[in-house]
């Protein structure tokens, strides 16, 4: 039996970029609504139900943030948001607000259809039981075991780290928010982002080959951290 | 900016509010104490310090003892005193009109000072919305250009030989129109103060990572050698810019040093800051060039590409983090670039 193509919500006022996501999201099998207002973005996801919603930030007659607040008022469609460099504390509310992830502004089609399958993968995973064992390259993390190789070293992890990786692993392929980090990390509170970094500069030591450039766990400048989507 | 009249025509002015005065205490001679028109000097004197500088405030205060001696004490229409008891008039009257030149002058430039800052604010909110707006313009366009191009090569091709090459000029030359907008944006954000470093303790291994992440298609699988240390010291940096920092100089390098040569980045504790370096295995920098490579728009190579701005928005970073940056070539060949930043 044929899949219903999933549906994507483009809620952005520049007809350029309308143009070359619905171009790219088509030629990559998706169907594709567009609305380049607040009021028509909140009319057609009651409408059209899409399953995954690219929002920019930037809208003509509303504040992006706010038509994100209506939407989680009532639906938990992944949201994805549009924006350029230099409005990351429009990325963070965002994030607070319940978007799933970003794109900065500009992004390639590879980056944007991989945040959709992410999304969209987590969705799917919602309603199976989670996958108990995350792979991406030569890194293998196993929840069930708590048990974590790098190549076919077993690598040894505090259990603050060991922490950080299955918050994240929980996430993969979508941004964390240094905040939503901090609370599954030290949910007394009281520690800051330094110690966040520094957790995340020791983790980074002992699962990346080198660890100035890293191949799993990224940094999301001025945002939170991401660890990639693991291999189907 | 303080509106200033030209110096001699404030003199005048000086001369002329004694004339008035004079006058207007002539009409008031009979009616009240002979002491009493001093205060008509002083609030002469008042006036101009109100309107002018020092000079025409001290000349108007002497001028003011001058006319009040010269027409009223007598014997009048002398400077002789009669009575020694004027004097101690004088003095006093002198000393007033010097206190209220120096005071009101004192109100006035502090009045004038904090009306600057109150337009500087003005200037500095104006200067980052036209900022963010121009940022956002101009990123609009390059997303969709670089979009729809990656979005054409992925697609297959239709037409000739070519094709492939030409998309990919598009995306790459975007791309570069891209860091040159954030390089503009990002200077203009520097210049506008060093209230806006938002600086945070940094491992510089985070820093040095989303520069190269960044420059992960520049780069186009050249080896980067670094040496940083697990155990180095956190230092307060604004992670934005100094990230910067890095692209620039690792993209001056990539543009710099031929083909697949590597670029090495490593970072050592000194007592009190970090240094880190970054060199190439280039042709290293032409001595006449080497004083000069940090200038805003100097560009060593024309050819070579650039804008001559990433170096000067180097050295304005770090200086701005109280660090020091230069630049040399290594005894072995290539250029090097230290930067230090001090720990706290």
């Amino acid at each position: 039996m044929m899949e219903r193509a999933k549906c994507i919500l483009i809620v952005d006022d520049e007809k350029a970029i309308q143009r070359f996501l619905r171009a790219s999201l088509e030629e990559a099998g998706f169907e594709t609504v567009e609305a380049s207002t607040g009021r028509a973005a909140l009319d057609l996801s009651v409408v059209r139900r899409p399953d995954v919603v690219l929002l920019d930030l930037g809208l003509p007659d509303m504040d992006g943030l706010d038509v994100l607040k209506r939407l989680r008022e009532w639906t938990s469609v992944p949201i994805i948001i549009l924006s350029v460099r230099g409005e990351e504390s429009d990325k963070i509310a965002g994030l607070d607000l319940g978007a799933d992830d970003y794109l900065t502004k500009p992004f390639g089609v590879e980056e944007l259809l991989a945040r959709i399958r992410v999304v969209l993968r987590h969705v799917e995973r919602a309603r199976e039981d989670a996958e108990p064992v995350y792979r991406h390259e030569d890194l293998r993390i196993d929840l069930v075991a708590r048990r974590i190789w790098l190549g076919k070293k077993e690598v040894r992890l505090s259990p603050l780290q060991y922490t950080l990786l299955s918050s994240l692993v929980r996430n993969a392929g979508r941004v964390v928010s240094q905040r939503q980090l901090l609370k599954e990390i030290w949910p007394d509170g009281g520690n800051t982002p330094e110690a966040l970094r520094i957790l995340v500069h020791q983790t980074r030591h002992r699962i990346e080959r080198d660890p100035v450039r890293p191949r799993h766990l990224k940094t999301e400048p001025a945002v939170g951290y991401r660890l990639e989507a693991p291999e189907e | 900016m303080m509106v200033m009249a030209s110096p001699i025509r404030e003199y005048i002015l000086a001369l002329g509010a004694a004339i008035v005065c004079t006058a207007l205490c002539f009409a008031l001679s009979p009616l009240v104490a002979l002491t009493d028109l001093v205060m008509v000097y002083l609030v002469g004197t008042l006036a101009v310090a109100l309107r002018g500088r020092r000079g025409p405030a001290v000349l108007s205060s002497f001028l003011g003892v001058l006319c009040f001696d010269f027409f009223f004490v007598p014997p009048r229409y002398t400077l002789h005193v009669e009575s020694s008891e004027y004097l101690v008039t004088f003095l006093v009257m002198l000393a007033v009109a010097l206190t209220i030149s120096h005071l009101t002058l004192r109100v006035r430039t502090q009045a004038e000072a904090a009306k600057r800052s109150e337009v500087a604010a003005e200037t500095e909110r104006l200067r980052s919305s036209l900022l963010s707006a121009v940022s956002h313009e101009l990123k609009t366009p390059l997303t969709a250009i670089l979009g729809s191009a990656d979005s054409l090569m992925r697609a297959s091709a239709p037409g000739g030989g070519h094709w492939r090459e030409l998309l990919e000029n598009i995306r790459e030359e975007a791309e570069r129109l891209t860091r040159l907008v954030h390089n503009l944006v990002e200077t203009t954000r520097l210049e506008s103060g060093k209230a806006r470093l938002r600086k945070e303790p940094y491992p510089i291994e985070d820093v040095v990572g989303t520069a190269l992440e960044r420059l992960e298609k520049s780069l186009a699988g050249r080896p980067v050698r670094t040496s940083l240390p697990e155990t180095l010291p956190l230092v307060p940096l604004d992670p934005a810019l100094m990230e910067l920092v890095f692209v620039n100089l690792v993209d001056n390098a990539i543009r710099h040093a031929p083909g697949m040569t590597p670029i090495e980045i490593s970072a050592r504790a000194l007592d009190a800051a970090l240094e880190v370096s970054v060199t190439d295995r280039g042709p290293g920098l032409a001595p006449e060039h080497i004083g000069h490579v940090f200038e805003k728009f100097y560009r060593a190579d024309p050819a070579g590409g650039g804008a001559g701005l990433g170096l000067a928005i180097c050295k304005a970073v770090v200086e701005a983090h109280d660090g020091a940056i230069a630049a040399r070539n290594r005894s072995e060949g290539g250029a090097l670039f230290v930067l230090t930043l001090p720990r706290s």
